[in-house]
């Protein structure tokens, strides 16, 4: 069962952080916007971290944690959004939701492995 | 050459020598990139130049005042966005341009007041001022994205340039909207498809060969990268959103190759190149901003990171 969610509208980064993470074998589904990853979190339990971009159609990434914690009910998921924003606004919105962590682009695997092994329990 | 300044390309349609090097001269000191082409090769010279400011073009060009009217007028159906400024002859005045080329010659001057030259580019080409650190930040910005994005190649940018063409360089190409306080428009980023796939191919893979959805995937991200830059350095937090509701249509034509964003406004260009040293590849990104919907130069600012702010691009900053 996948312990990481990947949630990227954009292939070019699902490929580049699924990929670096498999490669250092971690189990990693990916979903290609907000409403994807509210359904592939709802029908798998066992993940622990979500790593998601904040600008995507159909749902963005903040609105997808607020729904994550309010109607799935989920607190206990860790939530690293990866994104190109850096507003502090977005960020205060990002924590008041629940977001563990904020990593604005380019994604560098090596500095962030470590951490992401022990949110994933 | 102002090398704060964008430049600007223009074709020079010029048979007279004399006037030839005074026209260059010209260029030089108002940051213009002077095109010379002989009759022979027009055609050819307009459609691998899709990126002109304007054109020039003698009174004689070709032989006779006929054969020059004639040209203008081929140009202009051709290619209506582009300004052609006509240099008479040096005993002609103003009311000396046929009627005939009212509606395709937008201004005449002799080579004895290049002054009024001068006054022509700065109302057709150079008519938009940009702050120099909103041109240069572009610059640095893209080619950070670049950088990091094609870690194995060199990126290089020409110097920006202003243009009134509206032809699409390549067969791809991204568009978002900028949205901010001092400026509404959009970006595109264009490019050719296959120097792109070729790119991709001989990055390893285990994904078989590249198709153009992973070049739209790659494009798509490299685009969302440098708006995401853009944005937090130039338009900062919602206070610095416009909330204005006014759009206008784009058009897009596939066989002519052709966008508009509703305003004959120039648009502010810059070209990458990025060359895979291995190979000795070279893929070309063609950049271009159109503040189509507003332009408040005077609003412009510049957002530092915050004073204390250590964390960088790529780390974790962990709530």
């Amino acid at each position: 069962m996948s312990k990481i969610l990947v949630v990227d509208d954009s292939s070019t980064v699902r490929d580049e952080v699924a990929g670096f993470l498999r490669k250092n074998g971690l189990d990693v589904d990916t979903a290609v916007d907000g409403k994807d990853g509210l359904t592939k979190l709802k029908g798998s339990p066992g993940i622990k971290l979500v790593i998601s971009d904040v600008n995507m159609p159909n749902m963005d990434g903040l609105t997808m944690v607020e729904k994550i914690r309010g109607e799935l009910g989920n607190s206990t998921v860790n939530v690293i959004m990866l994104t190109t924003e850096s507003s502090p606004a977005m960020k205060e919105r990002g924590k008041a939701a629940g977001v563990k962590g904020w990593i604005v682009k380019p994604f560098k695997g090596e500095a962030v492995l470590e951490t992401f092994r022990k949110l994933a329990g | 050459m102002n090398e704060n300044k964008p430049v600007s390309k223009v074709l020079v349609l010029e048979d007279c020598p004399a006037h030839v090097e005074t026209i260059r001269q010209f260029c030089d000191e108002n940051n213009l990139i002077g095109v010379k082409v002989a009759k022979s090769r027009l055609a050819s010279a307009l459609r691998s130049n899709f990126d002109l400011g304007a054109i020039f073009v003698s009174g004689s060009y070709g032989g006779s005042s006929e054969e020059s009217a004639a040209i203008a007028r081929k140009i202009h159906a051709a290619r209506p966005e582009l300004p052609i400024i006509m240099r008479r002859g040096t005993d002609a005045g103003p009311g000396d341009v046929p009627a005939a080329l009212d509606a395709v010659v937008c201004g005449s001057y002799v080579a004895s007041d290049m002054a009024s030259l001068r006054k022509l580019i700065d109302e057709y080409i150079f008519n938009r001022e940009y702050p120099n650190a909103l041109v240069r930040g572009i610059a640095e910005l893209t080619s950070a994205v670049l950088a990091n994005l094609f870690s194995d190649m060199d990126v290089a940018v020409d110097a920006p340039c202003i243009v009134r063409d509206r032809i699409i360089f390549g067969e791809v190409f991204s568009l978002i909207p900028l949205e901010s306080t001092w400026c509404r428009g959009y970006m595109m980023i264009q490019a050719e498809e296959e120097p792109i796939l070729d790119l991709l191919n001989r990055r390893e893979t285990s994904q078989g060969a590249a198709d153009f959805r992973d070049l739209n995937s790659l494009l798509g991200e490299l685009t969302n990268l440098i708006w995401g830059a853009f944005k937090n350095r130039y338009v900062g937090d919602a206070d610095g959103l416009s909330h204005s509701q006014v759009q206008v249509p784009l058009l897009i034509n596939h066989k002519q190759k052709y966008i508009s964003f509703g305003s004959e406004s120039p648009h502010l260009c810059f070209t990458y190149r990025l060359k895979d040293e291995q190979s000795g590849r070279t893929v070309k990104l063609h950049q271009r901003f159109a503040f189509s919907l507003s332009w408040s130069p005077e609003d412009f600012q510049e957002f530092e990171q915050a004073a204390g702010a250590t964390i960088g691009a790529g780390e974790l900053d962990l709530f």
